[in-house]
């Protein structure tokens, strides 16, 4: 699969804007505090690979997966280490609650909520096509137990597309990663509904 | 001591020593089998139920379960293992997401479900399984003595 410099440009900036939504959520629900995105990344990994790129794999993390269908079919997901998602609860609940507590689960799994919502309106309204998120669940457990849950959810093939942008708030050092897996013909979609010949 | 890590849709075997590591299965299947008396063992990270395309071998054969035993199976004789002394322990096909299933079953369920009746193709007995739940698991064969430790997060180490 090959993509020119400009298709690469404009799916970035999807994925920029579409992060943008889902920080300013999270920084209003956080008291304003300021969250700083990093370049997208527009990832196409052959599947053997793809476990350099998850990091330790027995490393814990908090994952939150929404499922999205309507005019295109993909996953998204949410993926915080656990300090970040320790730290993300206790500030949205003025530290009255733990990550360990089920209401604390609850929270993220909102916070994920709505931080995937938001991407995927701005997506949305960008592309002119209707997208529908999932119930969202949330997992605390292995990276690599995460991940391969998602991708067997996703069922990729051989290579795997995979739009991923990172965000950092440095008041209370929190750090994540917004993951969009669109299936591999409806990236092509994706692709076209901005205007332009996706292969 | 030689380690290897099996990264998923991976498979690997060894003879007489060392161990077969993998980590991280979620709805995945830590797959080992094991000739005691060659004391040869081999491992994979089966990742789906079946292969989507039936007419292509894929990339990885240990990616799929209808793929995967076989590959695995030829894999350890390549080592002097028989296939008629060979015991199976499985970890894995839990359901970390709840929100995450097709046709009712969970996917870990499917992959649960495919690898036992490929096992069963070709008579394959399993000794030990630690599988279902929503817990992710690591999973460690010691080729020296075939014992299969399981891990989870917040858990004690299960021997099968």
């Amino acid at each position: 699969m090959e993509m020119n410099y400009q298709q690469l440009d404009f799916l970035k900036e999807l994925a920029n804007i579409g992060t943008g939504h889902a920080t300013t959520a999270l920084s209003t629900m956080l008291d304003n505090k300021r969250l700083v995105i990093d370049v997208p990344e527009i990832l196409l990994i052959s599947f053997d690979q793809i476990s350099t790129h998850i990091g330790a794999l027995d490393q814990i993390v908090a994952g939150i997966y929404i499922g999205v269908s309507g005019d295109i079919q993909g996953h998204m997901a949410f993926i915080l280490d656990f300090e970040s998602a320790k730290t993300l609860v206790r500030s949205l609940t003025d530290n009255k609650v733990d990550i360990s507590d089920e209401l604390g689960q609850s929270a993220l799994q909102e916070v994920g909520n709505i931080m995937v919502t938001s991407y995927l309106n701005a997506l949305a309204t960008m592309t002119d096509l209707f997208l529908a998120p999932s119930v969202p669940a949330v997992a605390i457990d292995m990276a690599g137990a995460v991940w391969d849950s998602i991708l067997a959810g996703a069922a990729v093939a051989d290579i795997i597309t995979l739009i991923k942008t990172m965000f950092t708030a440095d008041e209370i050092e929190i750090s994540g990663s917004i993951l969009f897996l669109p299936s591999e013909q409806d990236f092509g979609r994706l692709a076209q509904s901005l205007g332009m010949e996706a292969y | 001591m030689q380690e290897l890590f099996v990264n998923m849709g991976e498979m690997a075997a060894l003879k007489s020593s060392g161990v077969l590591t993998t980590v991280g299965l979620g709805s995945c299947i830590g797959l080992t089998i094991y000739d005691p008396v060659a004391q040869v063992g081999g491992m994979a990270h089966i990742f789906l139920a079946r292969n989507p395309n039936s007419e292509k071998a894929p990339e990885l054969p240990g990616k799929y379960a209808d793929t995967g035993v076989k590959a695995l199976i030829d894999l350890v004789e390549s080592l002097g293992a028989r296939q008629r002394r060979l015991e199976a322990k499985l970890a894995g096909g839990a359901n970390i997401f709840n929100n995450l299933s097709a046709n009712g079953l969970s996917i870990g369920q499917q992959n649960i479900i495919a690898v036992r009746e490929q096992l069963e193709k070709y008579q394959i007995p399993i000794v030990g399984e630690q599988v279902a739940g929503n817990k992710g698991r690591k999973m460690r064969l010691s080729i020296e003595t075939g014992i299969v430790i399981v891990t989870s997060v917040g858990q004690q180490p299960v021997e099968i």
